[in-house]
């Protein structure tokens, strides 16, 4: 056995302490120094497949690391938790860039002058300046748009007409003939939406007791009354199966990976008319941010570049997972290149009446509450 | 060599000052790996209690103190004791279930299938090389409406499969299915343990086959056993993923609400304080069935 002085000890602990972390502090500098060929992008899926990345790997011969998430509030979580330094693009559905990282200064502005001109390509309703790609103020830009899509619901026109669900709409959850019948996609933000929703309430705004009542008893009900929850897979296999009939929080982004595989029957519905100052859908547009990386990369506004990029633009709008409209398709050359059948995937044909029709995602003030309502009401389904 | 290299700082120290903190040469050996479990293991660990203490839906770990998320678990309006007592009810059900069905397996695999025990031991073992997510899909497609089952038997110009899809029986026959190699190997191994020469012996003294189960056998694969049950036990606490394919969260698990507090509620600290609760809970209950067990006399040291 070795005796050894507390000095010694002291010695070796600090030694010791130099050893576990001295080889992260100098990864930490070779990390900054070496970001130039370095890109990782935080992200909903699609944006992290190899047909939209390997081209940009091998022209850059940079390392791109995507991680796929399927929720915005995860996302955002990442960041708040420290990972500002980790991330250089963000992908996150509209409201989150100009209501919340932008005001927490977890994302920073694109060069205006740089990045405005492609808005110009796009589809009308993104001419610059496009709202949810701009701050508050309306000085910076804080972001490029791509994907978007109506989400609301999704049925099986041969058990429901699209007539009969665009009518009744978020009415058809509350037809206690339907219990049974229809599933609910885990998508937990989105389905406090939806059951403020079917309670005939806009979501997007401050709730009285009285409304949370209503949203707490529909909550309940709605959740009772579904044959399962489950992701997008699950869903569309329940709907081809005849488990279900419809499904709740859904659209072109669930359903297209269905109508692609030769279920047209299945379609993502708008209803006609609804709660938010008459509107009876919600929609997203996915907003794409540089992070507020102290060592950002400097191929984050390059990839926001490539992937405007007509053909680059169509493969992420058919990247594998889901399948979506691109905000490029207003360049007539990035349009051309979509099938008749992949516009039929994205239900192109009422893209516009649909999207005119939907309200599009905002942040709900009193979110936290009608979650813990919501995740309630889930417990008793058991 | 090695004793010599050790030998020599024995030399060098007779001669210290009686101030010395002795550190033995195995600890100093073992410091790499200490180290790397205590950043591995250890931090990440002692950083989820942290949490569990942190004020809600921040990120402010070690900086701030409170009970508030515990407060919030206890509050008598939270159902969240619903989420625990599906996840330990099912727990339990899965490890009754599966000692039953693995016993007679592993009493197979020792004493039966002779030469064919390794094949079926690999059999067991083969679906663990596929992904749980993968497995359970595939007996979502079994099971749904018109799927392998139901289609089947409809061709057959039968009525059709039954409906267990998207309840609580299937999310138990999903855990039953995805546990028993767990419980299934220390069994066996536990079984073989069970020396031939004992049971002969016994045999020949006239004991009939159950009294042999009952003083020799069980008793003998007890060490075996016990650890499979624990084993599955943990596991199956924790399971989420066959309440959310199978049983279309028919049912939310505790580890479902974890999940949802860390992912859509943006909340840290509570999902931190639930998960410090299961493990308590889990630790708990397992060192109380441990200590009521007798370890010594099952294990036979006494």
């Amino acid at each position: 056995m070795t005796e050894i002085s507390r000095r010694n000890l002291l010695q070796i602990m600090g030694a010791g302490a130099v050893a576990a972390v001295g080889p992260f502090g100098m990864a930490g500098k070779a990390f900054a120094a070496g970001r130039a060929k370095e890109l990782n992008i935080l992200c909903w899926e699609g944006y992290n497949s190899a047909q939209v990345l390997d081209p940009f790997r091998g022209s850059e011969k940079a390392t791109v690391k995507a991680e796929s998430l399927t929720n915005d509030p995860t996302m955002i979580n990442r960041l708040r938790a420290g990972e500002t330094n980790v991330w250089d693009l963000i992908n996150v559905n509209n409201p989150w860039a100009r209501k919340i990282m932008a005001p927490a200064g977890l994302i920073k502005p694109l060069p205006k002058a740089e990045f405005e001109p492609f808005f110009d390509k796009m589809l009308p309703e993104f001419k610059a300046p496009y709202k949810w790609a701009m701050s508050d103020d309306g000085k910076d830009l804080l972001g490029m748009a791509q994907r978007f899509g109506p989400y609301s619901f999704v049925v099986n026109t041969k058990k429901i007409s699209r007539k009969t669900a665009e009518e009744q709409g978020w009415d058809l959850f509350n037809d206690p003939k339907l219990a049974g019948k229809y599933g609910i996609l885990e998508s937990d933000d989105w389905n406090v939406f939806n059951i403020f929703m079917v309670a005939g309430i806009n979501p997007f705004k401050e709730h009285t007791p009285e409304e949370m009542k209503k949203f707490d008893e529909t909550a309940q009900r709605v959740f009772k009354g579904a044959k399962m929850v489950g992701d997008i897979a699950t869903m569309n296999q329940a709907l081809i199966s005849g488990e279900i009939d419809c499904h709740l929080t859904g659209g072109t982004y669930s359903v297209s990976p269905a109508r692609a595989d030769g279920y047209p029957e299945m379609r993502a519905v708008t209803p006609l008319k609804g709660p938010i100052d008459g509107k009876g859908g919600i929609s997203w547009i996915e907003i794409t941010s540089t992070v507020n990386n102290p060592n950002l990369s400097p191929l984050a506004t390059e990839f926001l570049k490539y992937v405007q990029d007509p053909k680059v633009a169509h493969t992420v709008a058919f990247a594998e997972g889901t399948f979506n409209p691109v905000a490029q398709m207003g360049n007539k050359s990035c349009f051309d290149l979509f099938t008749k059948e992949e516009l039929d995937a994205i239900q192109y044909d009422s893209l516009e009446e649909e999207m005119s029709r939907s309200a599009e995602y905002d942040i709900v003030p009193d979110y936290d509450k009608a979650l813990d309502i919501m995740t309630a009401a889930k417990r008793l389904r058991g | 060599m090695a004793d010599v290299a050790l030998a020599a700082p024995r030399t060098e120290s007779q001669s210290a000052p009686k101030r010395t903190v002795a550190i033995p040469a195995g600890l100093r050996c073992a410091s790499p790996v200490i180290l790397f479990l205590l950043l591995g293991f250890i931090a990440p660990l002692l950083t989820v209690v942290a949490y569990a203490f942190a004020t809600p839906r921040s990120f402010d770990v070690f900086r701030s103190f409170t009970l508030e998320n515990f407060a919030t678990i206890f509050d008598s309006s939270n159902t969240v004791w619903m989420s625990f007592a599906w996840s330990l009810a099912f727990a339990f059900c899965t490890v009754v279930l599966l000692a039953l069905v693995a016993y007679p397996i592993a009493y197979g695999l020792n004493r039966v299938f002779g030469k064919w025990s390794g094949l079926i031991s690999v059999l067991f073992v083969f679906p663990l090389f596929v992904s749980e997510n993968v497995r359970l899909y595939g007996w979502t497609l079994f099971f749904i409406k018109n799927g392998v089952l139901d289609g089947t038997l409809k061709t057959l110009g039968l009525a059709g499969g039954p409906e267990v899809l998207f309840t609580p029986g299937i999310i138990l026959f999903g855990m039953v299915y995805v546990y028993l190699p767990f419980m299934l190997f220390p069994m066996t191994l536990g079984l073989a343990m069970v020396p031939r020469d004992l049971v002969d012996a016994a045999r020949d003294l006239g004991a009939g086959r159950l009294m042999i189960w009952r003083e020799i056998e069980l008793p003998l694969a007890m060490p075996g056993i016990l650890i499979g049950m624990l084993l599955t036990f943990v596991l199956a606490a924790g399971a989420v993923a066959e309440a959310k394919i199978l049983g279309g969260q028919s049912v939310i698990m505790i580890t479902h609400d974890i999940e949802i507090a860390f992912t859509y509620s943006q909340n840290w600290p509570l999902g931190s304080a639930l998960a410090v609760l299961l493990m308590i809970i889990i630790s708990g209950l397992a060192l109380f069935v441990m200590s009521k067990l007798d370890l010594d006399r099952i294990l036979g040291k006494r």
